[in-house]
C-alpha cells in the first residue's frame, strides 16, 4: 500500500530532550523564572512526545509548572488546523476559543512559556496580548542556546 | 465556487471515502456528549451546545440523507463549523469511550468542500505557492541558499567551526524548517545550527525543495498537493541518503 518510506522522522523535541539527557549538550544553569509548557497537538497528542517534552521543559527549568491538563490531555491553543495561516477570517474565533489557553497559562503563574510548535507560538503570542498575561513565549531552541556550555575550543578568540 | 451544487459530485465525492471505519463511527456515536467538555470552543462559547463535537460532523449523515441534494447556503454552512469551529485537535477522540475520531471527519468534509472550490483564501494562497516554489511562502531555492549562508556567516562569528551543510550526501540527519523561518525568523536557523554544532551532530539541509515541513493543503483537504509536499522531502532524503528527517519545533 503506498509508499513506505526508508527514513524516520524525528522532531526537534525528541533530538533536543535526548541531547540534554546524553550530556552532548550540557547546561551552564537553568532558567529560574517560573516556566511551564505547551504541547502542542501534533507534537504530543498525534506526536507522541507528551512525556520528552515535558521532560525537556524541566531540564531548562529551576521552577517549572505543569499546566492543569497536561501531555496528552492538554488542550489545543486555537491555532492548530490551519487557523492560524487563514489569516484575518478566523482571527476572532481564534482569540475567543484560545481563551482556555490563556487561562491554563494563567493558572500556572509561569512567566515564561515553552511553545515548540509555530502555529502554537503565534498564537499564544497574541493570546498574551489579548488576554494580558505578562508571559514570553519562546521555542526550546532560544532557551538551549541561551543555557548551553560552550567548549573552550569553539569560542572565539577576542582580536 | 459556482451557485448550482451538484448532487452527484457530492455523493461521488463521498461514497468511495467512507469506508466501514467512517460508518462504524457515525453508527455508534451514542450522543453521550463527553465530548462537550472537552473541547475549548464549546467552554469558550458558554458550552453551546452547537459546539458539541460530535454535533459538528452531523453534516456526514445529513449529506447523504439528502443524497447530496443541497445548496450553496448549506455548504457555507458546513464551512463556518468545519473551519471556524474546529481545529482538528483530536482531544475530544481521546476522552470518546468509543474513540471516534472526529477530527477526521472533519478533515473529510474540508476535503468535500475543496472538491467544491470552498477553500479559506489563506490555505489556497499556501498551496498556489507549494506548487510554485515547493514551500508555503514562495521562498525561492536562491533566497533559502542566501539565508542559509547568511545565518551560517552570523554563527561562525561566535562560534568556531560552525558550519550549515547544504546537501550534504550521507548525513546522519536532514534537518527541516517551517518556511516562516528563511522569511521571518532566521533566528530558529541560527540557533538550531548552534544546538547541533555543540552536540557534534552530523546534519544537513536540502538545496532544493522539500526543506519545508509544514503542509498547509493537508488543512484544506487538498489531498494531492499534500501528498506533493511531503514526497519533495522523501525524495530528498533519499537523495542525500541519510538516515532520518528531523523536524523544526
Amino acid at each position: 500500500m503506498g509508499y513506505t518510506p526508508k527514513q524516520e522522522v524525528i522532531h526537534s523535541v525528541e533530538l533536543f530532550h535526548d541531547y540534554i539527557r546524553d550530556g552532548r549538550i550540557r547546561l551552564r544553569e537553568k532558567i529560574k523564572e517560573p516556566t511551564t509548557v505547551q504541547d502542542p497537538c501534533n507534537v504530543v497528542r498525534s506526536g507522541g512526545l507528551a512525556d520528552k517534552n515535558r521532560r525537556l521543559a524541566e531540564f531548562l527549568s529551576e521552577d517549572f509548572r505543569p499546566m492543569k491538563y497536561q501531555g496528552n490531555y492538554n488542550f489545543c491553543c486555537g491555532g492548530g488546523g490551519g487557523a492560524m495561516p487563514m489569516g484575518g477570517e478566523m482571527r476572532k474565533y481564534r482569540l475567543k476559543c484560545g481563551k482556555i489557553k490563556a487561562e491554563q497559562i494563567r493558572e500556572t503563574g509561569a512567566k515564561i512559556v515553552f511553545v515548540p510548535c509555530h502555529n502554537c507560538i503565534d498564537q499564544i503570542r497574541d493570546l498574551s496580548k489579548e488576554y494580558d498575561l505578562g508571559i514570553k513565549a519562546i521555542h526550546f531552541k532560544e532557551a538551549i542556546t541561551e543555557l548551553m556550555e560552550i567548549p573552550p575550543e569553539m569560542i572565539p578568540e577576542e582580536d | 465556487m459556482p451557485d448550482e451544487v451538484n448532487p452527484q459530485e457530492i455523493i461521488g465525492f463521498l461514497k468511495p471515502r467512507i469506508g466501514a471505519r467512517f460508518r462504524t463511527w457515525l453508527k455508534i456515536c451514542s450522543h453521550c456528549g463527553i465530548c462537550a467538555d472537552t473541547c475549548h470552543y464549546y467552554i469558550a462559547n458558554g458550552n453551546d451546545p452547537k459546539m458539541i463535537p460530535s454535533y459538528k460532523v452531523r453534516f456526514l449523515v445529513d449529506l447523504i440523507k439528502k443524497k447530496g441534494k443541497v445548496d450553496k447556503e448549506y455548504l457555507e454552512k458546513v464551512y463556518h463549523t468545519v473551519y471556524h469551529e474546529c481545529n482538528m485537535c483530536r482531544r475530544c477522540t481521546l476522552y470518546c469511550p468509543f474513540g471516534i475520531d472526529i477530527a477526521l471527519m472533519i478533515s473529510l468534509l474540508r476535503s468535500l468542500l475543496f472538491s467544491q472550490g470552498l477553500a479559506p483564501d489563506g490555505l489556497v494562497r499556501a498551496i498556489e505557492n507549494y506548487k510554485k516554489f515547493g514551500n508555503q511562502m514562495a521562498v525561492t531555492e536562491e533566497d533559502w541558499v542566501d539565508t542559509i549562508e547568511w545565518c551560517e556567516e552570523e554563527m561562525a562569528e561566535e562560534l568556531v567551526g560552525l558550519k550549515i551543510p547544504i546537501d550534504k550526501k550521507g548525513a546522519k540527519i536532514m534537518y527541516t524548517v517551517n518556511a516562516r523561518e528563511p522569511m521571518f525568523y532566521p533566528q530558529d536557523i541560527m540557533e538550531v545550527a548552534k544546538i547541533f554544532h555543540v552536540a557534534g551532530e552530523d546534519w544537513t539541509v536540502p538545496r532544493k525543495e522539500g526543506w519545508d515541513d509544514t503542509n498547509l493543503a493537508m488543512f484544506c483537504g487538498d489531498i494531492k498537493t499534500a501528498k506533493y509536499i511531503v514526497q519533495n522531502t522523501f525524495k530528498r532524503a533519499e537523495e542525500l541518503q541519510v538516515k532520518q528527517i528531523a523536524i523544526t519545533e
